[in-house]
């Protein structure tokens, strides 16, 4: 399916409810989520980039699993879990770094290749003799998109990623993504909502003309949301011809200029691709950059993002990814203040849900792809807790 | 000016053997290349455990500490080759 051939209309009738307020707060169904939704869907652990030397690493934590990303002697990408074979200690402690030559868990010392293959335990004549393979690293699943590395701790109902984001995939070849180059490194924020909130949220541009005016003034005027279909969305802004009312936008406009190798009708543009159940792949003329928000607790989640740019960058290019990343910046902050409000009406036994207009359509169908992994969505009252999850392995079966 | 230290060869594990004392990460990289010396017989466990000792300090020197706790060094530890010493 090419972008084209994908159904993005609005059906004309449909049901604008959006997920019953408890989903928004049970343990029970957080758990579920953990293990079926994020354990088993690609996420974006970082760039190509991030990982330039022979040992450099990445570390990627998701609920109470851990991997690390790394590149081996021979420059072969690999992803491990980040669990030593001897009693599971983490082998790598920070978020990036480099190891030289091999992984040395911090616990007792055991030294792993860069292969993922056990080197040797420490105090090797207290141990019989170890095979190197069967008490090696046990792999993550992971595939390389233009430059994104996705991970998936278990096997899952979507396809590859090339297969998903098959029908973008034109798109991000003519942004060159995956020569794109790191700029300030990976931004973790924790912030006090259910991980749905910031999805809610960040699924729609209905609210866009209120809450962003710095985007409004960008490109608010062609602001245009195509619903999840088949696993992924996508946002168009195409910048709006005035000379741009606020001081940043103003001058990024004027400072943007036409990438010669993007053809034309993305010269002006910025584009977003949304991956179920919780990433986001965004392009501008000068970046590309991907969030993500991950649970922590029913009302805490992790948002995560990092920015890459474009190899060669003049002066000019500089100074305008500079004024994205201000004006992204204070998109980022208007948008947490409305998963905040967004989070809280569902804790009220006042509110009565979301009445959803065609242009939070999108906001629906990522909802619809909830339903269809863990049909206890759709209950509208809470079922007690200790039985929610038996009752969802039931309604999957029927 | 002085020279660039030669590039390191990642199938001899002597050359992260001897890393300098000092140099970021080189209390690691010298225990992980001993664990590889080890499994070609070239050094006992008890030199083995000195490079384990100081694998978190990249300061601390395995030669000064084997020679301390008074185990003999063997050949290969020695940056220059020079005769084991006790
Ligand atoms: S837990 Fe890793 S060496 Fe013991
Ligand atoms: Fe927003």
């Amino acid at each position: 399916m090419d972008i084209k051939t994908r159904d993005v209309s609005i059906p004309a009738d449909w049901d604008r409810r959006g997920l019953p307020g408890w989903c928004y707060h049970s343990d029970a169904l957080l758990d579920l989520e953990k293990e079926e939704l994020f354990k088993t869907h690609w996420q974006i652990a970082c760039h190509v980039s991030d990982l330039p030397n022979a040992g450099s690493f990445v570390s990627f934590d998701l609920c109470e699993e851990r991997a690390l990303v790394l590149r081996d002697a021979s420059g072969e990408l690999r992803a491990f879990h980040n669990i030593c074979r001897h009693r599971g200690s983490r082998l790598v402690t920070k978020e990036s770094g480099t190891c030289p030559n091999a992984l040395i868990c911090p616990f007792h010392g055991w030294v792993y290749n860069l292969d993922g293959s056990l080197r040797g335990p420490a105090r090797p004549e207290s141990f019989p003799s170890l095979d190197k393979d069967v008490f090696g690293l046990r792999p993550v699943e992971m595939e390389v998109w233009n430059g994104f590395i996705f991970l998936r701790f278990r096997p899952g109902p979507q396809p590859s990623v090339a297969e998903m984001l098959a029908p973008f995939e034109a798109e991000a070849t003519a942004y060159r993504m995956a020569s794109h180059v790191p700029t300030d490194g990976i931004w973790t924020e924790e912030t006090p909502v259910n991980w749905k909130s910031v999805r809610d949220v960040d699924n729609e541009g209905y609210h866009v003309a209120m809450a962003h005016p710095a985007l409004q003034d960008l490109y608010g005027s062609s602001y245009q949301d195509e619903p999840y279909v088949d696993g992924v969305s996508r946002t168009v802004g195409q910048f709006s011809p005035s000379k741009g009312r606020r001081w940043a936008v103003r001058n990024y406009k004027k400072l943007s200029r036409p990438q010669e190798h993007l053809p034309e009708d993305l010269h002006q543009k910025w584009l977003y691709f949304g991956i179920f159940p919780n990433s986001v792949i965004a392009m501008t003329p000068e970046t590309v950059l991907f969030y993500q928000e991950f649970p922590v607790t029913v009302g805490r989640s992790t948002i995560r993002s990092a920015t890459y740019r474009n190899r060669d960058e003049d002066r000019q290019q500089r100074a305008a990814r500079y004024l994205t990343a201000r004006i992204d910046r204070e998109t980022v902050d208007e948008d947490i203040q409305l998963t905040i409000w967004s989070n809280e009406s569902m804790a009220s036994k006042s509110f009565e849900g979301f009445y959803l207009s065609d242009l939070e359509y999108g906001v629906r169908t990522h909802h619809n792809h909830l339903r269809k992994v863990l049909p206890v969505y759709t209950l509208e009252d809470a079922p007690e807790q200790a039985d929610l999850a038996a009752l969802n392995a039931s309604m999957q079966r029927t | 000016m002085m020279a660039a230290p030669p590039p390191i060869d990642h199938d001899d594990p002597t050359a992260f053997l001897h890393m300098p004392v000092g140099k970021n990460g080189s209390g690691a990289a010298r225990y992980a290349a001993a664990m590889q010396c080890y499994n070609n017989g070239l050094i006992c466990a008890e030199m083995l455990e000195i490079y384990r000792r100081c694998s978190k300090f990249d300061l601390e020197d395995p030669i000064d500490l084997a020679r301390y706790e008074e185990i003999t060094v063997p050949a290969v530890c020695l940056p220059n080759q020079q005769e084991p010493t006790s």
